[in-house]
């Protein structure tokens, strides 16, 4: 049904649809730390802000933009390598 | 006064009273013999009453406690409106979304959103017809154009908003997109808007003149906000019906879904909003060339309409 449309587009990460909606987003929506252009990242789904180096999150399809939700960039990336690492180890 | 139980409800009363829970209008008031609802009203919560909790001197201090608030009311918030307001809340959110100037092409945001209300009805006074703002005019559907921002820093209330949204889908709510935000720090650029509007938001944010100054920042020359709320009325005689009204309907009523001390917290909160001359000395401030406060509802709600 076209009603639901949307939402699934939304709610699954879209691929191609969903994510040419959230670039749209992207260049309409701002930091609202710095007001500086975001940049939506498709593979964390998130928008960032890379004047502050922080990201906000996509959820179920809504942009969470509240400032406390946002995440510094540098503590997603040591996240990211200590994951890696410990997949190395047990590896 | 007290609520009186009735005889068991069939199904197909309980399975309307369930989905009637997302009913912008339809809802039936069935009151005891005291004029308060009776108790299977309690059959429309999703979940278990949350616990009571004290919430001091009924003042709700910060924002994180104000977040938590309307998280815990919002699976019963619109009920509520419809039961204490006997449906009239509708009207003074029609009128507020009338006296915001809000236009077909028009690109409109509602701040403290809740579940929706007041975007549903910009949605359809504005339209899909709008200017594509963005380099990827290509890359999306046609007509899928965003037009009407509700924003909000409840998850729960968005989350109810999105399901109202597909519940009661009309075609016009592909205009509408749904934003977790802080009201104090919004992520839009300057000069943005047409029209804004706030229903029941800006006597619940911390800092009304940083609330203010957003608003002027992100609204367009020449383009207006319109912020309804309750009145803190000037006469005596409106404002103790008003505390009467709560302490005797309100509260009895928001405690039969376990939500009395929530309820009780709008009685501190009317005291200590502006008043209306208040109000426009505040927009007047913040650097609005015109601002004029409307009382209506019997003096009981206020819409304050400012002109950037």
């Amino acid at each position: 049904m076209v009603r639901g449309s949307r939402v699934l587009l939304l709610k699954d990460g879209g691929g191609g649809g969903g994510n040419a909606l959230f670039k749209v987003l992207s260049d309409i929506l701002v930091c609202p730390l710095s007001k500086q252009p975001l940049r939506h990242c498709p593979d964390s789904r998130s928008l960032v802000s890379d004047a502050v180096g922080v990201s906000f999150p996509i959820i179920n399809g809504i942009p969470c933009l509240v400032p406390k939700d946002g995440k510094l960039l540098e503590d997603e990336i040591k996240l990211k390598v200590d994951d890696s690492s410990i997949a190395k180890g047990e590896g | 006064m007290g609520a009186v139980t009735g005889p068991a409800l069939p199904p197909s009363a309980v399975r309307h009273l369930h989905y009637a829970s997302w009913s912008p209008s339809s809802l039936p008031i069935r009151c005891s013999s005291f004029g308060l609802p009776r108790r299977p009203f309690l059959f429309l919560l999703r979940s278990p009453p949350p616990p009571r909790r004290r919430l001091g001197n009924n003042r709700v201090r910060c924002s994180a406690e104000r977040h938590a608030l309307f998280n815990r009311i919002a699976p019963v918030y619109d009920n509520l409106n419809d039961m204490l307001s006997l449906g009239q809340h509708r009207s003074w959110k029609r009128m507020c979304v009338s006296w915001s100037g809000a236009k077909r092409g028009n690109r409109v945001l509602d701040l403290c959103c809740g579940s929706g209300d007041l975007v549903f009805f910009l949605s359809q006074k504005v339209g899909t017809e709008g200017e594509l703002m963005t380099e990827c005019k290509g890359c999306i559907p046609s007509g899928w154009l965003i037009q009407v921002y509700g924003l909000d820093f409840s998850s729960e209330q968005l989350s109810i908003a999105s399901r109202r949204e597909d519940l009661y889908w009309k075609a016009c709510y592909k205009n509408i997109e749904w934003i977790e935000g802080d009201a104090l720090d919004l992520p839009f650029s300057d000069s943005y808007f047409d029209a804004i509007t706030i229903g029941y938001g800006l006597r619940n944010l911390i800092d009304r003149q940083k609330a203010m100054r957003e608003i002027f920042r992100v609204l367009k020359p020449g383009s207006k906000v319109s912020i309804l709320d309750f009145n803190k009325s000037t006469s005596s005689l409106v404002s103790l019906l008003q505390e009467w009204m709560i302490d005797n309907v309100v509260v009895p009523t928001a405690s039969e879904y376990g939500l009395s001390q929530e309820y009780k917290y709008l009685k501190t909160s009317i005291a200590e909003f502006l008043t209306g001359k208040e109000l426009e000395k505040l927009a007047k401030e913040v650097g609005f060339s015109e601002a004029k406060h409307y009382e209506i509802g019997g003096g009981f709600m206020g819409n304050l309409v400012a002109t950037r």
